[in-house]
């Protein structure tokens, strides 16, 4: 068949059509942002219900400029989040791309700069690492700088406090440019929680190895002085020495000085390997879609925008992050905050209870109320007091007024906990429900546990002003049923120091930021570790623990941990009280926060949703 | 006057060393094991050899006498050691944080003693009339008044609702000049407070205790001008019991400092401080004692030898 000019014309009319229709601006709204998406999820990689954006997900565009301004408490610390201490993770997760990231319900399942991976054995996974990630230091990402990082924090001289969570780590092995193969010690269920979280945040090995080389040349340098002090005691030595003395002093000049000249060489080399260098504790360099721009130790620190940041190219939004940078400056008074709030100086404050009523109104300010996945909790020592018995501990339980507590200490912010995990949770278990209110049953069990006429337990709490009011609350309630808790109020150290030493009989506990499971029940219910400080045993939930470390299947490793909550709970081993919920009180004119895609998208959510100012700057 | 002077200086030296010995061990003697309070939020304390570890690097290992003569040599030898909070090297933060405090401390010694003086003498000028009750008043007001209380309200008048200056925090003054008085302005003032209106009062009381001495009548009697009796005749005598309440104002002052930065967010050697206590940071504890004690007694020790040569009967001694 051949083809005449005629078909020729229509052919080349009909591409450009359709080549025109392609690049036009309708189009691209047709095929929305999506389309420029380079990014691949496949069955095992579900895309996650919360990977939306455009007017779908907030009604406005998102505009460059500006600078965000936060508060903290305290400032930063260390900015290599591997030593300690580090005071602002939150900051450093800006700074940091990591490996993995977790979702709103707590599992480190969503792809980043660990691309996708596959368990090749139950010792062996191999994952996939992304391309084109930059460092702010212009050094690229890849396995190699992988490798490096893993084996540095597991080297002690590192002084890594992250090291002992990776312990479960056999190697590291580099199979390519892009690709490694992790080894594992033995079956570890664990692992993706774990390199979603610190020991997963990369970081540039140009700048570890400068940051190793200036306290190499730090500790040569003192070494140097050293040998200089003891060259010259020889040579004085050699001066005053007669006969064969002085051969012998002339030749320990001449070791002295060999030994001087070995560490001169040595720390010639490590001061042209430090030349330009900064230490990381200093200055944090990672991947991530903020770089640091200024350092005032506990004053601020600003952090600019990252305009090679690989994200944002990735979904068709070179943009990310809209806003130029943000500034953390350190306001201790929680007052003082709110006032820096209302006078416009800080854009966004996470603000206590007490202080709701003063922005729910405010014109200015927009408040969020997010679930918050923490766990108040009364905990017993049930090792070396009378909360060996479970009826003293059931009535503990069911004396509490869980809806009176959470209004009078926390105005009504925080919701009833029937355990440890939080319902959004993977690890909750939906049957269970909060321990109902029953002074009557509280009293008959103390009086059955042999205390007709009640008895007086010790108890420890911290100072904070919400320690105080949920510790009278509840030490009223337990008073009507008998039970007096003579409470110590104690500043954080002191307190600490109590639990250890089991010098309480009931105290309270605070699960904070919960992600994979094993790590909170190993901390609070596995007797061998110090975290727990021996105040129980209870050898089912022990073995239970190291039976879903072990279990790969996600069901099966869920229905274990449902499992652990139900023998928790039936033993009441504790009282769980509420899990907190957070107040955010941000200024107008910030724009692109999502509550709904928050909640579902968790961590995750904030490196892919970055919020932008309304016209691109303050006002 | 020179035995004088070597006498106080000796004892100054021997309140430091007793300072020292208390500070050291009374920290020792609080509740609480700094190591791990610092890494509670950090560090798994699974792995006990890490907590050894930071344990020895901080030499907290050691015998708490050894510990102390450590302590002693290093913090004379400039080594003031690491922060366990921070990290950071003590001296390092100590000279960061120094000029903040210095400008503050300036400011409010600037505030206390000018407008305290001013207060003191008008009340004392205009006895009994309203102007004197106002002042002592405002005097009483300044004394009795929580420094908490006066800062957050401050704050918001002039941070929330006027905005004129700003409610916290700090920029250097070779910075940005003009924005580092307005940040310094509520601070210094908050901090000035109290001890302008005790210079106030104590003003007033000397000088009306020397405007009634016989020597005053004989010089309104000779025919001077009022205010060449208060200036050259009332003044200086006066000005003499004042002045021992200058130590005072400065330990007051250096003592204020710790609630006036953390209120105002200034990253200066108060909050510092504050913030060790909390953290059983060893480090910063003492060595802000340490000098905050010698600062001190340094000041005691200028009031005494300026007092001692305003007035020869103090130098007498046993």
């Amino acid at each position: 068949m051949s083809i005449s000019g005629k078909h020729l014309f229509f052919v080349a009319v009909l591409g450009a059509i359709v080549l025109l229709l392609m690049t036009s601006p309708l189009s691209m709204n047709a095929m929305g942002d999506e389309g420029k998406s380079s990014w691949v999820w496949t069955e095992d990689y579900p895309k996650p219900s919360w990977w939306i954006w455009g007017k779908e997900y907030y009604p406005e565009e998102p505009v460059r400029g500006g600078y965000m301004q936060y508060s903290r408490t305290r400032g930063a610390g260390l900015l290599n989040p591997n030593h300690w201490p580090v005071n602002d993770f939150p900051l450093l997760s800006g700074i940091y791309d990591r490996l993995i990231y977790p979702d709103g319900d707590h599992r480190a399942t969503v792809p980043w700069l660990g691309k996708h991976w596959k368990m090749e054995n139950p010792t062996s996974i191999l994952m996939k690492l992304r391309k084109g990630v930059t460092f702010h230091d212009g050094s690229k990402f890849n396995a190699h700088t992988l490798k490096f990082q893993v084996d540095w924090i597991n080297d002690r001289a590192t002084g890594c406090w992250s090291r002992g969570w990776i312990q479960p780590l056999e190697s590291i092995e580099v199979v390519d440019d892009y690709t490694v193969r992790w080894h594992l010690k033995d079956v570890w269920a664990g692992f993706f929680d774990i390199f979603a979280n610190v020991p997963g945040w990369a970081m540039s090995e140009k700048a570890l190895r400068g940051g190793d080389a200036i306290k190499d040349a730090q500790r040569l340098a003192d070494k140097v002085k050293l040998a200089e002090r003891k060259v010259q005691k020889a040579e004085k030595k050699a001066k005053k020495a007669t006969g064969s003395k002085a051969e012998k002093a002339a030749k320990k000049v001449q070791k002295e000085r060999k030994k001087l000249e070995k560490l001169r060489n040595q720390l010639a080399k490590a001061q042209e390997l430090s030349k330009g260098a900064k230490d990381m504790d200093e200055w944090a360099v990672g991947s991530g879609p903020w770089m640091l721009e200024e350092v005032r130790p506990d004053n601020y620190i600003t952090l600019k925008r990252n305009p090679d940041w690989w994200f944002g190219k990735t979904i068709g939004k070179p943009d990310m992050p809209y806003m130029d940078g943000a500034r953390y400056t350190v306001i201790p008074e929680l007052s003082v905050k709110l006032a820096n709030l209302k006078a416009g100086k800080i854009d966004t404050l996470g603000v206590d209870y007490s202080q709701y009523p003063q922005v729910k109104d405010d014109p200015n300010l927009k408040v969020w109320i997010t679930p918050l996945n923490s766990t108040l909790l009364l905990c017993f020592n049930e090792t070396s007091s009378v909360f060996k018995d479970i009826r003293l501990r059931k009535a503990v339980s069911h004396a509490v007024d869980r809806k009176a507590v959470i209004a009078a200490a926390s105005g009504g912010f925080g919701r009833l906990a029937s355990c440890s995990f939080p319902p959004e949770h993977f690890a909750h278990n939906p049957n269970l429900k909060p321990v109902n209110y029953d002074p009557e049953l509280a009293q008959k069990l103390v009086k059955e546990a042999g205390y007709p006429n009640g008895l007086t337990i010790r108890g420890a709490l911290y100072t904070d002003s919400q320690s105080r009011r949920y510790g009278e609350v509840i030490k009223t309630m337990l008073k009507k049923v008998g039970i007096t808790w003579k409470i110590r109020y104690l500043e954080p150290v002191a307190a600490a120091d109590t639990y250890r030493n089991l010098e309480y009989d009931l105290g309270t506990l605070v699960d904070g930021w919960v992600k994979d499971p094993d790590s909170l029940l190993t901390g609070h219910y596995y007797p061998d570790l110090e975290e727990e400080f021996r105040r129980n045993n209870i050898p089912e939930v022990q073995q239970l623990i190291e039976k879903a470390r072990r279990e790969l299947d996600f069901d099966k490793r869920k229905k274990i941990y449902w499992e652990v909550e139900r023998l928790l709970y039936e033993g009441y081993h504790d009282a769980w009280l509420w899990h907190f919920t957070s107040i955010t009180a941000t200024r107008k004119v910030v724009r692109g926060y999502n509550r709904e895609l928050q909640i579902a998208g968790g961590e995750a959510y904030w490196p892919t949703h970055p919020g932008w100012f309304k016209d691109g700057k303050r006002n | 006057m020179t035995r004088y002077i070597i006498f106080r200086l000796f004892y100054a030296v021997l309140l430091l060393a007793g300072t020292m010995v208390i500070t050291f061990f009374m920290t020792r003697m609080l509740p609480g094991d700094p190591i791990r309070a610092a890494m509670q939020q950090n560090l798994d304390l699974r792995d006990e050899s890490i907590v050894q570890e930071v344990r020895a690097r901080f030499g907290l290992d050691r015998p708490v006498h050894i510990q102390f003569g450590m302590w002693t040599r290093d913090f004379f030898t400039g080594n003031w050691g690491n922060s366990l909070s921070s990290g950071q090297k003590v001296v390092d933060m100590f000279l960061q944080r120094a000029p903040v405090t210095l400008e503050l401390f300036f400011l409010s010694l600037f505030w206390s003693w000018l407008i305290g003086i001013i207060m003191g003498v008008v009340s004392a000028l205009k006895r009994n009339s309203m102007l004197d009750f106002g002042i002592t008043g405002i005097s009483i007001g300044g004394l009795s008044i929580p420094v908490f209380w006066e800062a957050i309200i401050l704050i918001y008048i002039f941070g929330v609702w006027w905005k004129i200056l700003p409610p916290s925090g700090y920029v250097p003054f070779f910075e940005d000049p003009i924005m580092n008085l307005k940040m310094v302005a509520m601070p210094t003032f908050v901090m000035a407070t109290h001890g302008m209106a005790g210079v106030a009062r104590y003003v007033r009381s000397c000088l009306l205790e020397v405007i009634g001495q016989d020597f005053i009548r004989t010089a309104r009697a000779k025919g001077l001008r009022e205010r060449a009796v208060i200036i050259s005749h009332a003044f200086k005598p006066a000005a003499i019991p004042v002045l021992t309440i200058f130590g005072g104002t400065f330990g007051g002052i250096l003592g204020g400092s710790f609630i006036i930065e953390l209120m105002f967010a200034i990253p200066g050697l108060g909050r510092m401080g504050l913030d060790a206590i909390f953290q059983r940071d060893f480090p910063i504890i003492q060595t802000m004692a340490v000098l905050g004690s010698s600062c001190v007694l340094i000041a005691n020790l200028v009031t005494d030898i300026a007092y001692g040569w305003l007035d020869p009967r103090v130098r007498i001694y046993k």
